[in-house]
This record gives C-alpha cells, structure tokens and sequence, in this order.
C-alpha cells in the first residue's frame, strides 16, 4: 500500500503506538535484501557457508534490518517523515521460515525550528521472531506542522 | 623449556595482539587508506531495486511526479541506502575462500589481523546512521572509515572474539557530510560458541 499523506508533527503524543509491520521472511526475502544492498557477503545467501560459520542457515544482513526499520517508520509517517537519527542493536538472528514483528512507540518530542515549523520526534522500535528481540533500536525523525 | 615458560611466552603473544589491535585505533580501514568512492552515482535503478527488495512502497523514491510535489522537490534515495552506494564493487570468484570479503584485502589493517589470528567469522551488531541529507540521483558520495575501537578477547554466545567498531563518514562530491555510520561487527573463531 502506498502511504501518500504525512503527519503532522502536531498530531504526534508521546506514547502513540506505531502500527505493527509484519514480515513474513523467506530464503527469497533475505537474498533479495542482501543483494539489493550490496553484500555479497555468503552467510547471506549461501547455506553450506553459514553452516560452515556455525550458523543453522543464511540470516538477514544488517543493511536489510536498518532498510525495515526506514519502511516500518515512513509506512507509519509518510512520504516526508525525515529519518534524521536510526541507531539499531541486532539480538537474535533472522533465518528463513519465521515473521519479523516490528513494534515501536514515540517517546519524546521536540520543536527543531519554530518559525519553519519544523519539529523531531524520538521513537523506540524493536522486531521480535521465533528466537526473541531481532533488533531493537532508535530512531529520530523530522517532521512539520 | 619449563611449562611455566610456555605459558609466559603464550600471555606475552596475547599482549603483544591485544597491543597490535589497540595500535589500529584511530586508524582507516579498508583497502585504499580507509577511503570509498562509489562506483556509480546515486541512481533510479539500484533505487528501484533497493525499494522492491524490502517492498517499501514510498512514493518519493520512485514516482518522480509525487516526489516532486514534496518538501524533497523531486525523487531522493532511501536515506538508509547510504552505506550501500559506496560498497565495493564484488570480485565473485573466491569470495567464499576470502572469509566472505567481497574484494581481495590489501593485507593491513584490523580485519586481517583477526582473520589471521582464526577470527574469522563475521557478524554485525550495531549500525547507528545520522544522516545530514537526503541523496538525490546524480550525487556522488564516497566515504571514509577510520577505527573507533576494539574490545579485548569476549566470550559471547556465538563465540569468542573481539567486537570492532568503526566510524564512517560520507560526503558528497563537494565535500560537504551527507552522513554518519558507526558499525559494530564481532570477529569471531567458528566452533567457539559458549
């Protein structure tokens, strides 16, 4: 679905609840976000190279994970949400066959630019799968009213 | 040699490593002095590519008509695209008997270091983006990376190794900062694992 209004800083309480992005994370999924972002590294796209590293099976690289948290945050703000800040911490690994659940919530907000009603908001977001906390993060992004 | 001097010689090995990781603080890494230019401008295509791989269906990345109806006045890039355009452009043969580097290293700097010591395994854990900017096609960003730290030997879960964070700095072709990336990856021995 393409989201085409943003919101406005105005309309944003700390505690609002982002609405959850789910996905449903193949082989497919994790090969498509490794290549896309250019890493070629094997342990994400070659089994028998990922069991050779210890690991059960290929995992999401983390450039896929910081590409999710953009999405799951501008579905929710729209168009012209500015990520300005996105710092994420990876937990349990993300292999093929289980959903990633993204949660978050707004924790703060502040004014950037009066005049330009320019304002940021801080959001705390985190993606949970069948082994735990995938990632858990921050983000600050801009947005005007 | 006594047992008591083997294992003065092994602790004074693992100083002297400790001492040649700490030493690399500071320092670029990466092949050509810790500086990337990306191969190619900032483009619709990898954008495109980039957009339908996480099915991000926002409208300013692709549809140049909404896009230019915005505060952006035209198409700009997925802003957490920023570490993907200066990749390195992959060598695909022997990557897998390269540990996964996806170019030949020029056999310096921290990540060789570890390799050597058997450290081998590569996972990422932290990756903390400021960004200054939104990129539009046509820049042409290039980077450059410098260590910002390395912890001393840990046990984790998923082996024992060391953590290295690095800090990147990206800037367009005028030299001004687009944005900012600190990264954090474990080196680690396979078969470790606690």
């Amino acid at each position: 679905m393409t989201r085409t209004a943003t919101i406005r800083w105005d309309e944003i309480s700390v505690g609002d609840a982002l609405p959850p992005m789910i996905i449903d994370v193949t082989a497919t999924v994790i090969v498509a976000g490794a290549l896309a972002t250019r890493d070629f590294m094997p342990v994400h796209h070659d089994r028998s190279y990922a069991n050779a590293q210890g690991a059960p099976d290929i995992f999401m690289n983390i450039l896929s994970d910081t590409a999710y948290c953009s999405r799951f945050i501008t579905d929710w703000a729209g168009p012209e949400a500015m990520i300005r800040k996105l710092a994420i911490r990876l937990g349990a690994p993300m292999f093929p066959g289980s959903t990633l659940t993204y949660t978050g919530e707004v924790t703060a907000k502040s004014i950037v630019d009066e005049a330009a009603h320019d304002g940021s908001i801080d959001i705390e977001l985190r993606a949970t799968n069948d082994l735990g906390e995938h990632v858990s993060g921050t983000a600050t992004i801009g947005l005007r009213w | 040699m006594s047992t008591a001097d083997s294992e003065q010689v092994s602790e004074y090995e693992g100083e002297t490593f400790e001492a040649q990781l700490e030493a690399l603080v500071g320092r670029p890494i990466g092949a050509s002095g810790g500086v990337a230019r990306a191969p190619d401008p900032v483009n619709q295509p990898m954008i495109r590519h980039w957009a339908a791989a996480f099915e991000d269906h926002n409208p300013v990345y692709v549809d140049a008509e909404f896009a230019a109806q915005t505060r952006f006045g035209g198409i700009v890039a997925p802003p957490l695209m920023l570490q993907t355009w200066t990749m390195a452009t992959p060598v695909i043969t022997g990557i897998r008997e390269r540990g996964g580097s996806p170019v030949e290293s020029d056999g310096s700097g921290p990540l060789t270091l570890l390799d050597e010591a058997g450290f081998v395994g590569t996972l990422a854990s932290n990756s903390e983006f400021e960004i200054e900017r939104y990129l539009r096609p046509g820049d042409v960003i290039s980077s450059s990376t410098v260590v910002e730290s390395i912890s001393a030997e840990k046990q984790t879960r998923i082996g024992r190794g060391h953590f290295l964070t690095w800090l990147t700095t990206y800037v367009d072709d005028g030299g001004k900062v687009v944005g900012t990336q600190r990264f954090r990856i474990f080196k680690f021995k396979p078969g470790t694992a606690a």
